[in-house]
């Protein structure tokens, strides 16, 4: 009697807990590709990382849009007049699952939860020219001069793409 | 390095549309591949990529590495040990290379050193669904590793490393910043059990023309 009734008072503590952290929104940090970027505020979850619509683009160049997330000629569809394992609205506010999305994709990515940091990997999306058709897939990277270098302005050219390290 | 310089200027002379992309896959950045480049006087396009961008892009695991890309933007040969010479007599690198970079460069599609769409695609390293996550394992180790927190850099590059134990390149930037170093003994143990199962350590060089 005595253990069940100290049980639910650890149950009570514990959910008003969880309650108080809802309350406010946590900050976050993804990286993807060369990106590291700072997001204010998602929905706190144990599980998934969910941003406002608006966060979306800088993070992987998805948009949402009234029919689905959208990325070129791609869109994923996406509910937004109701709750669902990609969308739901809290207090007004829209949060969109981006590892939702991601797991859609089949997108891999890994997670330091004690610091809130995701990354993602490329998406397989952008890699089926490559993987099925042997197309270059683009890039953007910064010589050392930090202007940018990207595979596309190289075309009309035989380019020689080389990789070394200094170790 | 000085002997891609000398390739590049002996090529550009006669073929202006020909260029070099050369990725420095180091975590040390600036600092630890810089002085390489400047010391070849290199004049082609050189990038320090950090987070080994252009492996993961390209699925490759080791360096160096070569791709021939077209005027179209197609792969008409990757992922080969791609060295510009011979090293200390011959110990490692290949003779080989440079002069079928040369008939590429000279003579385009008619090349016979070009591969057809199905050969690239074969010599395409395959990916299994955990080597995908290595990249982002090994993202994340690396923004650590800029950040100077040493503890979680080593958890996520040891875990890039189980997730894809084909990839020479995680395993060697890793050991760079342990006892031993990248060509230590925990790497020299690694290739050579990996060479007794009958592995080659580089891609190998398949030279068109060889066998005649």
């Amino acid at each position: 009697m005595h253990a069940s009734l100290k049980s639910m008072c650890y149950g009570l503590a514990a959910g008003s807990l969880i309650a108080a952290s809802t309350a406010q929104a946590q900050d976050a940090t993804v990286l993807y590709n060369e990106r590291v970027v700072e997001i204010e505020q998602t929905l706190p979850d144990a599980n998934d990382l969910w941003v406002k619509p608006e966060d979306l683009p800088r993070i992987n160049d998805f948009e949402l849009k009234p029919e689905g997330a959208c990325y070129e000629a791609l869109c994923i569809p996406v509910l937004q007049d109701r709750d669902s394992d990609m969308y739901v609205t809290r207090r007004g506010q829209g949060w969109f699952n981006v590892t939702g999305l991601a797991d859609k994709l089949q997108q891999a990515y890994v997670v330091d939860y004690d610091d809130a940091v995701w990354s993602f990997g490329t998406m397989p999306v952008k890699r089926q020219q490559f993987i099925r058709g042997g197309m270059a897939p683009d890039f953007e990277l910064n010589d050392r001069e930090g202007n940018p270098v990207r595979l596309s302005d190289f075309r009309g050219k035989k380019v020689l793409l080389l990789t070394w390290a200094s170790w | 390095m000085p002997v891609w310089q000398v390739i590049y200027d002996e090529l550009k002379a006669d073929y202006e549309n020909f260029e070099i992309i050369s990725v420095a896959q180091d975590t040390g950045g600036e600092a630890a591949a810089g002085p390489i480049f400047d010391a070849a006087g290199v004049t082609y396009t050189s990038i320090i990529d950090v987070n080994h961008h252009i492996s993961s892009l390209y699925n490759l695991v080791n360096v160096p590495s070569g791709v021939w890309i077209d005027e179209e933007g197609r792969i008409v040969r990757i992922n080969e040990g791609t060295y510009a010479k011979e090293h200390f007599d011959g110990a490692f690198g290949t003779n080989e290379y440079v002069p079928i970079v040369r008939d590429w460069v000279a003579k385009g599609v008619d090349s016979e050193h070009v591969w057809d769409t199905a050969k690239v695609r074969e010599r395409i390293v395959d990916r299994t669904p955990d080597a995908e996550k290595a990249q982002p394992a090994f993202l994340l180790g690396s923004y650590y590793f800029q950040r100077d927190n040493e503890a979680k850099a080593e958890q996520y590059w040891t875990l890039a490393q189980e997730l894809d134990p084909t990839s020479w390149n995680y395993l060697r930037q890793d050991l760079l910043y342990e006892e031993g170093g990248s060509a230590g003994p925990e790497w020299q143990q690694r290739v050579q059990d990996f060479e007794a199962q009958g592995r080659e350590y580089y891609a190998p060089l398949e030279i068109e023309g060889d066998s005649n």
